[in-house]
């Protein structure tokens, strides 16, 4: 049964392509895709990002149409995608730390040996997933959740305001949790630790810095990323002291390409 | 013409020597260093591993094996020195698959992948072609569970898989870190004719293991590390000649006669009731020295220390954890 193992007849016959970026690309895709996680955090975030929308508008619209209303309808058909996040972020951690987890980052690394490339190559993946996945649950959740709205007469057209921006912010605040979760999981290489801080970071110490006192605190909390970035993902938010959509989500993309360079720096430095 | 150049290509490349012309090592490492804090792994390691033979990897556990075929690899970042394969740094390789494959921990696999998407991933990362996969799969005998989660395999079957990844792009070069543990004795036995014929095929092998008994049915070579030293780089007979001491026993009724008889022939001589044990001189001599005056010989046999003693005396200084011997262990209590 040896004899299958013969040198390999193309390996020095010109005019055969040399393996580049794209295929780095395609492998991480292949490994992304051929593991039960992926699709698990991928249903759970259609899940939660269009079930929970759905289900609150479904309860909501009656208190929304009455008189009694204090909030926005508009805050509600995005309303699942803040746990939505959750997914994205165990994404963005799981891609790079289940390598260090079982020791196949050497495999990895000894496949493509160029560590910047092998990080790109896991960002292309997860974020093209995440934008894809995100954009479709933000639609998904605000057809079905407007049904319920539009029900009582105050259903919000794809034309209105920022509502078209929120359906497409959902996919890019995705895709760029993910990328700071992958970031953060480079640093951390441990798959709890990592995600208890991201997810600490977004919605624990996100909600409690608005408890800072004075002009100070307030900027603090503004500019901590789940507030930051997330304003994107809503037509109108429930919490009036965010940045703007797009101002919050230049100082979130900022943060996590700061992050995200950090990472490299470590990473390409390390032994694996 | 471009036929021609290939067919000569294909001609070369069937006769010995994959890439490097013939004589120029495939794996030259030179002065490797590696630290962590205080603590030196590797030393100032310097070895060439040549093609066409098997290189025996030898050492106790944690004398830096692992550390310097990581370097070799490069996943880690030498601390002063270098290694190149086939003439040029791991990292620098455009297919670094298809140059050199590795066997590394068996465990470098996420358990929820299965067999074959594991071969997958990396066949399409070195655009190796994907028919290899199968190929492959069925060299190690892992075909039937090939669409399994590797999580259920058991340390055989990991380290068949990990063998299977070493060889998915025919690389000249193989490098294996203690392949055969974990294996039964079939496997153990299949490694071992593995290696053998990479190594007939004109591919350079370097093989870790911390058993001289592995390396004795294995290896035509040896680079022998302890501490992080170099502590041998020979063939094997030239380890076995050097290295396992040998003497020979010479029991006879007038013993005290025999050794001052031998003690005048410059001979280094130890008597224990009637026997003797004579460094210096093979049996033969022996005999002849101790016929010659007419003594009585009841046995004379030429006593060889094992390989494994040997390896054991030659890295007794640099064994990191050492239990005492089940005997001392009593006589101290």
């Amino acid at each position: 049964m040896i004899d299958t193992v013969s040198l390999d007849p193309n390996r020095h016959v010109p005019g055969v392509r040399r393996p580049g970026f794209g295929d780095t690309v395609h492998a991480e895709w292949v490994k992304f895709w051929s593991v039960r996680s992926t699709f698990w955090s991928i249903a759970m975030l259609f899940v939660l990002g269009a079930g929970l929308t759905v289900l609150v508008c479904a309860t909501s619209a009656e208190w929304l149409a009455s008189s009694d209303a204090d909030e926005s309808p508009a805050a509600f058909v995005t309303w699942g995608m803040m746990f939505a996040q959750i997914t994205a972020v165990a994404l963005g951690t799981l891609i790079v730390t289940t390598e260090y987890g079982t020791g196949m980052i050497r495999a990895t690394l000894a496949a493509s040996p160029r560590r910047g490339s092998v990080l790109a190559a896991k960002a292309v993946v997860l974020t093209g997933t995440l934008l894809v996945a995100g954009t479709v649950t933000a639609f998904a959740g605000y057809l079905g959740g407007n049904w319920f709205l539009d029900r009582e007469g105050i259903g919000i057209a794809l034309s209105e305001d920022g509502v078209l921006r929120a359906m497409v912010g959902s996919g890019l605040y995705l895709a760029g949790l993910g990328l700071f979760a992958m970031a953060v999981g480079l640093l951390i290489r441990h798959t709890a630790a990592a995600l208890s801080i991201v997810l600490a970071l977004v919605f624990v110490v996100g909600n409690m810095a608005f408890l800072l006192p004075g002009s100070w605190g307030e900027y603090i909390a503004k500019l901590l990323p789940g507030n930051a970035g997330g304003g994107i993902a809503t037509p109108v938010s429930f919490n009036p002291q965010l940045l703007g959509p797009w101002t919050g989500f230049a100082v979130f993309a900022a943060e996590t390409a700061a992050l995200l360079i950090a990472a490299y720096v470590v990473f390409r430095r390390r032994d694996a | 013409m471009y036929a021609a150049t290939i067919r000569r290509q294909a001609r070369r490349h069937a006769h010995h020597t994959p890439s490097a012309p013939p004589g120029v090592p495939l794996i030259a490492v030179r002065g490797l260093t590696k630290t962590y804090g205080q603590k030196v792994a590797v030393d100032g390691v310097t070895f060439t591993v040549e093609p066409g033979r098997v290189t025996g990897f030898l050492g106790p556990n944690g004398a830096g094996k692992s550390t310097t075929m990581r370097m070799i690899l490069g996943l880690d970042r030498p601390t002063a020195g270098s290694v190149t394969v086939n003439g040029h740094r791991y990292t620098d390789a455009p297919a670094p698959l298809r140059e050199v494959g590795a066997l590394l921990e068996a465990r470098a696999l996420h358990p929820g992948r299965t067999a074959r998407n594991h071969l997958r991933w990396l066949a399409v990362s070195n655009r190796i072609p994907e028919r290899r996969v199968d190929e492959v799969l069925d060299l190690v005998g892992l075909t039937e569970v090939a669409d399994q989660r590797v999580g259920k395999f058991s340390l055989g079957m990991g380290q068949r898989l990990g063998i299977a990844v070493a060889l998915l792009g025919e690389p000249p070069v193989v490098v294996l870190d203690e392949p055969v543990n974990g294996l039964d004795p079939e496997g153990i036995r299949w490694v071992r004719t593995l290696a053998r014929q990479l190594a007939e095929q004109g591919r350079t092998v370097l093989v870790s293991s911390h058993l001289m008994s592995e390396m004795a049915l294995t290896a035509d070579h040896l680079v022998v590390i302890g501490r992080g030293r170099v502590l041998a780089d020979c063939s094997m007979p030239e380890f076995i000649a050097e290295h396992a001491a040998s003497h020979v026993r010479v029991r006879t009724p007038r013993a005290a006669e025999g050794e001052t008889l031998l003690r005048g022939h410059g001979l280094d001589v130890a008597r224990t009731g009637d026997e003797l044990r004579v460094q210096g001189l093979d049996a033969a001599g022996v005999g002849e020295l101790l016929g010659g005056q007419g003594l009585l010989l009841h046995e004379l046999t030429l006593v060889r220390s094992s390989l494994e003693d040997a390896f054991m005396t030659l890295t007794a200084d640099s064994v990191e954890y050492s239990a005492a011997m089940p005997q001392e262990a009593g006589a101290t209590r």
